[in-house]
């Protein structure tokens, strides 16, 4: 669909010169060539050419392996588009047939609101008792309760005066994940944008972003996806934002999926939330003395090319004090499935994110990232190192700080 | 033998071969070629050579069949000014060189103890640096490519004459600081500078423990130095200790950084020399490394000088003692037992010091070797690489002690 | 690619070596062996037998003693990026990547050391000095990049060795694991040798002596004061007549780099455009450092001098910001050609400074000869030239006039008193252009030494020294 190689043609101008290989976190982790951006590179060179067959095994192995996070894209001096090729031997190992059955289940839940609601109301349920606090932990499964437990909102419930819209119509990209454990941060966005000016209206018919299936190399599963999108958003408001980074980076990748000129269209409309906050202003709100750190979750930084705005958005608060950590800008691990699916390497690589949090002095309270996922893993990893470090989207802080402003009812 | 030694020398080399003091031949030879036809010889004769420069820091007391004197190679071969490099053979004097050199403006940063009158051949295979080694660094440093004639009459070259070169293993670096073990340079492409538009030498003098303090200021501070040498009371013959600072470069920059060392000083005073005064001291250090009859260096860093100076004079005394406070190392010279500087090596060695015998009389070097027991895996390799250059151990070296 | 190696161990060898470094840490199935065929210079490859990665320095000598043990040669690999075809392994040879040894061992500001494992890829190391205000000076473009062990290997260079010596003047002391899996410590923490300058040969030996286990490195202060010019000239002769006449004015640049109007062009087409003027036939960055007074000093002569030779402009930089500006486009420069077209050829020749203008037209010469856009981008200051040809390896044709101008290329350099490689290493590409420098004694020579180290030659065969050269002097002694 893109291009006349189906993406391979996006790793031509790859000179092997191995500048990617440092940023590649499961290269970090492992050392192995097979793990690297240049290793696989050269994997899917020889998929393409009919030397590696799709359904081989360390083939599949490696390329699974793979975060899909793109911190091998802005290090490149040739300008290869890793992740182009990626998803184009992600789209042959596909079509071979070769989807794990917990991928393959688990793709289908989520492409199927009636089957994912449920699931996670139940784990709504869950989080409530408070359990998935009190038991998380350094196992498999504790890991997974403090993942949950992450998702924990903090104070809210408030709505925001009334204020001169001025600056636009905004649909709400609600997701799945998103809307199912991180309603807070919905609301959040919400007051937010609108203290920033900007009218909020909701859209129905919208469903999961396909991102999930997309990356696993399911197109027809994404594209499936990405239509209903399309007819839900087409022509509703002036932008569509989002607040997930791992949407947000698919979203603006629609034509990919469907190469028309409205899913074009659609597509020049997605914003991240701390981009339409960051062309507001966005307007100060209260002090917050208080020492957070930064996480760039790779969708946002090299999928989307976004690194200012969310740290213009925390610079709307007088007093924070705002960390980038070493690493801040590597990948956590959680990339989609791939902690549940390669969890030893998942919790490798968090591991050095966890210790450089860990080693900060002084300590931070928070850890800011705008991704789902990314808060998730690194929530959990925080729980499980036992260290009193909550997560939270970059919107929720600032709307702390503009509650403590007085600019809510 | 000596007299059939001398005959069959006569006929093969293709120079003059005289008759030494101590009735052991002695060849000049005044090529490559010349040297190589000669050790090929006596190599499958089975003699022993000793090779000598200027005389003063190679064993000329070492037994041996027959000499090899290299002064008749004593050529700077060509100075290139705009690529900053030279040619120049083995025999030739550094004062040879200095005035070649001086004539293109250009300078080899070089001063080793011995001064001017040491041959290159001997400086590079007794790898001895003098104060500037601060800034310009060791011995090798300087040294591009080499020309070497193995014990066994193999002429092989390496390196280049390029200042940067990675074709090839290194073999210069085997030669310098080999002393003599694994052949003999007959000539030498080096690195050399352009003659620095300003210079400036002030010194200081005091009580040990306050110039090691100066010494460490003047570190912290970072100022550009071309030498930080601390020298002993007995070395330039007074009561006190010398700390002798050297800068190059340009007039501007030079100012400023004595104007810092001056600044950054607390409790001593560092007077300027002019130059005449300047060079004399400098040449003082250098010859004072010649009053004794062994001298010694200890591969010290900076920062573990003060502890090893205290060492040396608690045992042997500080006698003609100095140390590069930046850089590192120690010099010293004097008259030591072997025994001193058995026990001196295992001390040191405890730190990771190496203790290098750099100059004594035969038997001594005999006894103790120039590095006395070598670390973890290295006899080994140093003893196939003697046979490798020298299979028949033509050249006489004390590479290895006998103990 | 290369012929896939169908070549499989014995299953005995490999399941001995699962034993030393755990079954995960080999590979065998050749999709796995694959990514190793190449290092940076992919019109080299060659499929390893095996890979095997370990992670201590007990598994690298265990695994050494095994591959004695059992006659079978091996190639030490770092992160992959040399330019020579260095770390390839062929036929029945292990391959050996490092890159697990990673760690910092010790840091000591105080002596100014550290003590590191030779997979720590050399820019981290610089990385983890700057809180002491030091730095590990020797910075190939590579740097975020390539190994300690691989620059060790190597004797590698960067823009910054002009002034502060290459990898050799900053290695001081290495525990390396012989060939037969003995272990040998080099050197001493001071650098004074302990016996022959052991650590002097190592360096620089192409991973043909034995594996780099622990190096001790110096670490030198970061400079107070940094400034970086551009210069740029309407002719390359001017330009490099400035090289020249800057360094016999007895400056000694931290830096001085050159690029040609072929290479501004292709760096100002890609995102890394640095502003250079595209209308330049060659630009110079000149880099200052050290005490501030010196560096203003030594900054206003340069700028004479360049004016002198007719710089149409000079633009100095002062800040972080526009230094990394006007240094962006030289270190990606190679990236940027990547763009050109596929493939590359990198050439690594050094000559003599003052023969810099004419081999340079020489080299534009050859260029036309064989209709081939030849890029330089280089290391002026110590005549080390990178003249880059873009190609496209299909076309046959085109590789063979590639080939042949290279071939000139490196004679004329060689006849203007040069040498083959001034940091690339020989490894295996530059293998047949060694008897074009030295005569079959030397060579022979080269071989007798490596087999002190290696008597069985089975570490990194096939490289460096071309094998007739070795058949000399081989008769018992
Ligand atoms: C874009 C680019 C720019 C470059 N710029 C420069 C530059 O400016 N200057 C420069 O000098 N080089 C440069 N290089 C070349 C390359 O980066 C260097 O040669 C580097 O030293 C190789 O390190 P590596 O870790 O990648 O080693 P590898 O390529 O993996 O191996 C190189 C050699 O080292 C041996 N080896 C590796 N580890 C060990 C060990 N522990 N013990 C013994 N032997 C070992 C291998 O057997 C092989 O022979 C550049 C390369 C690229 C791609
Ligand atoms: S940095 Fe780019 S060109 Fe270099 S190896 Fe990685 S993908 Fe290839
Ligand atoms: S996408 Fe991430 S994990 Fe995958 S190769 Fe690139 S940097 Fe590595």
């Amino acid at each position: 669909m893109t291009g006349t190689r189906g993406g391979f043609e996006a790793l031509d101008p790859c000179v092997h010169c191995g500048f990617c290989l440092p940023a590649c976190p499961t290269y970090l982790a492992t050392g192995d060539e097979n793990d690297s951006p240049r290793g696989r590179i050269h994997l899917i060179r020889a998929l393409e050419r009919g030397e590696i067959q799709p359904t081989d095994r360390a083939l599949v192995e490696h390329l699974d392996a793979c975060l899909g996070c793109r911190g091998c894209e802005p290090v490149c001096p040739s300008g290869v588009g890793y992740g182009r090729g990626l998803e184009a031997a992600r789209v042959r190992l596909a079509a071979a047939g070769r989807l794990p059955l917990e991928v393959r289940a688990i793709l289908a839940v989520f492409a199927r609101a009636w089957l994912l609601r449920p699931a996670l109301l139940l784990a709504r349920w869950f989080r409530a008792t408070g359990f998935p606090d009190r038991l998380s932990g350094h196992s498999p499964i504790q890991f997974l309760l403090g993942m949950l437990a992450s998702t924990t909102a903090g104070p809210s419930g408030s709505t925001p005066k009334p204020a001169p819209a001025t600056r636009g119509r905004v649909a709400l990209f609600r997701g799945c994940v998103m809307d199912g454990l991180f309603g807070h941060v919905h609301e959040a966005t919400r007051r937010t944008l609108a203290a920033n000016g900007y009218e909020i209206v909701e859209v129905d018919g919208q469903t999961c972003c396909g991102a999930l299936h997309d990356h696993a190399g399911d197109r027809a599963g994404a594209a499936a996806l990405a239509e209903a999108n399309l007819r839900a958003f087409a022509g509703r408001a002036d932008f569509l934002v989002v607040n997930s980074a791992g949407c947000g980076a698919l979203l603006k990748d629609l034509p990919h999926l469907i190469p028309s000129d409205a899913a074009r269209a659609l597509a020049a409309k997605v914003r991240d939330v701390t981009e339409l906050l960051a062309a507001a202003g966005p307007r100060p709100g209260a002090p917050l003395a208080e020492r957070v750190c930064y996480d760039a979750p790779c969708h946002l930084q090299h999928a989307q090319g976004i690194h200012r705005e969310p740290l213009q958005v925390l610079n709307a608060i007088p007093d924070l004090e705002i960390a980038l950590l070493p690493g801040f800008d590597r990948c956590c691990g959680s990339a989609g499935l791939y902690g549940v699916l390669h969890p030893e390497l998942s919790r490798a690589i968090l591991g050095e994110k966890v210790a450089a949090i860990a080693a900060a002095t002084p300590q931070p309270s928070l850890v800011l990232t705008g991704n789902p996922g990314c808060l998730m893993q690194i929530g959990a990893g925080l729980r499980a190192a036992e260290l009193p470090i909550g997560v939270a989207h970059p919107v929720e802080l600032l709307d702390r700080s503009y509650r403590a402003a007085g600019y809510y009812h | 033998m000596s007299v059939s030694i001398l005959e069959s020398l006569r006929s093969i080399a293709k120079s003059a071969v005289i008759s030494g003091p101590d009735g052991v031949p002695v060849v000049r030879p005044d090529s490559a070629e010349a040297i190589a036809a000669v050790l090929g010889h006596a190599s499958e004769q089975g003699w022993r050579a000793r090779v000598e420069g200027r005389g003063s820091w190679m064993p000329t007391d070492a037994p041996a069949d027959f000499v090899i004197r290299t002064g008749g190679l004593d050529r700077v071969v060509s100075v290139a000014p705009a690529d900053l490099v030279a040619t120049v053979q083995a025999g030739a004097t550094l004062e040879t060189i200095d005035q070649s050199l001086a004539a293109h403006r250009c300078w080899l940063p070089i001063d080793p103890p011995g001064g001017d009158s040491r041959s290159l051949g001997s400086v590079l295979a007794t790898a001895t640096a003098g104060p500037l080694r601060h800034r310009f660094g060791p011995v090798k440093d300087h040294v591009l490519g080499t020309t070497v004639v193995t014990g066994d009459g193999r002429i092989v070259k390496a390196g280049g004459i390029v200042v940067k070169n990675v074709a090839g293993y290194d073999l210069t670096k085997i030669q310098i600081g080999g002393f003599g073990a694994f052949g003999v340079v007959v000539e030498a492409n080096l690195r050399v500078r352009a003659v620095p538009a300003a210079r400036a030498l002030v010194v200081a003098t005091g009580t040990l423990d306050l110039l090691l303090d100066q010494a460490r200021l003047l570190r912290e501070a970072a100022i550009d130095l071309a030498s930080l040498e601390l020298c002993s009371p007995t070395l330039l013959g007074g009561d006190r200790w010398t700390l002798i600072v050297q800068a190059t470069g340009t007039a501007p920059g030079v100012a400023a950084e004595i104007d810092r060392v001056r600044s950054v000083a607390s409790g001593a005073s560092f007077e300027g020399l002019g130059p005449g005064q300047a060079s004399r001291l400098n040449r003082a250090v250098a010859q004072a490394a010649l009053d004794g009859p062994v001298s010694l260096r200890a591969g010290v860093l900076a920062a573990g000088t003060p502890d090893l100076v205290d060492t040396l004079g608690e045992t042997i005394g500080h006698r003609r003692l100095s140390a590069s406070l930046g850089a590192g190392g120690v010099r010293w010279v004097g008259n030591p037992t072997e025994a001193h500087v058995r026990a001196l090596r295992h001390r040191f060695a405890e730190r990771e010091v190496p203790l290098t015998l750099e100059r004594a009389p035969w038997a001594f070097r005999r006894a103790v070797g120039h590095f006395g027991a070598f670390r973890e895996g290295v006899r080994p390799i140093a003893a196939r690489l003697r046979s490798t250059f020298d299979p028949k151990h033509v050249l006489v070296s004390a590479i290895e002690a006998t103990e | 690619m290369a012929p896939a190696n169908t070549d499989r161990p014995d299953p005995g060898l490999l399941a001995a070596l699962g034993a030393i470094v755990g079954p995960k840490w080999v590979r065998s199935h050749l999709t796995e062996r694959r990514p190793f065929e190449a290092d940076g210079l992919p019109t080299h490859a060659s499929v390893p037998m095996a890979v095997v990665l370990p992670s201590s320095r007990e598994q690298v000598i265990a695994v050494l003693k095994l591959l004695a043990e059992r006659n079978v040669p091996w190639v030490a690999r770092g992160a992959g990026t040399g330019l020579s075809g260095g770390a390839l392994a062929g036929g029945n040879a292990v391959l050996i990547p490092l890159t697990r040894m990673n760690r910092i061992l010790s840091i000591d500001p105080v002596r100014q050391r550290a003590v590191i494992e030779p997979g720590v890829v050399n820019a981290r190391l610089s990385d983890a000095a700057a809180p002491f205000g030091l730095q590990y000076a020797p910075d190939p473009s590579s740097q975020t990049a390539c190994t300690i062990g691989g620059n060790v290997a190597e004797n590698a260079g960067g823009p910054h060795c002009l002034k502060y010596g290459t990898t050799t003047n900053h290695v001081v002391a290495l525990e390396a694991v012989l060939p037969d899996g003995s272990l040998a410590r080099l050197g001493s923490p001071h650098g004074e040798p302990w016996g022959p300058d052991l650590v002097g040969l190592f360096v620089g030996s192409e991973g043909m002596f034995g594996i780099a286990l622990e190096i001790t490195v110096r670490l030198v202060p970061l400079p107070t004061t940094i400034r970086t010019l551009l210069a740029d000239f309407a002719t390359v002769r001017d330009a490099t007549e400035a090289v020249g006449s800057i360094v016999a004015a007895g400056i000694v640049p931290a830096a001085l780099e050159m690029m040609d109007q072929a290479c501004i062009a292709a760096v100002e087409a890609s995102i890394y455009a640095a502003g250079y003027p595209t209308d330049a036939a060659a630009v110079l960055l000149v880099e200052l450092d050290g005490a501030t007074a010196s560096v203003e000093a030594e900054a206003a002569l340069v700028h004479e001098l360049l004016r002198a030779h007719r710089a149409r402009g000079v633009r100095s930089a002062e800040t972080a910001t526009d230094r990394a500006r006007l240094w962006q486009g030289r270190k990606k420069a190679f990236g940027a050609m990547g763009r050109v077209a596929p493939d590359l050829v990198v050439q690594d020749a050094v000559v003599p400074r003052s023969s810099l203008p004419s081999i340079l037209e020489t080299i534009g010469t050859i260029g036309r000869k064989y209709r081939l856009t030849v890029c330089n981008v280089f290391h002026a200051g110590d005549g080390n030239l990178h003249p880059n040809i873009c190609y496209d390896r299909r076309d046959s044709a085109l590789a063979d006039r590639v080939a042949r101008a290279s071939a000139e290329i490196m004679e004329a350099c060689v006849a203007a008193g040069g040498s083959i490689t001034g940091e690339h290493g020989v490894g295996a590409d530059k293998i047949d252009y060694m008897p074009m420098i030295f005569d079959s004694t030397s060579l022979a020579m080269m071989c007798d030494v490596r087999r002190v180290f290696d008597p069985a030659n089975r570490a990194n065969p096939n490289k460096v020294i071309p094998i007739h050269a070795c058949r000399e002097w081989r008769e018992p002694q």
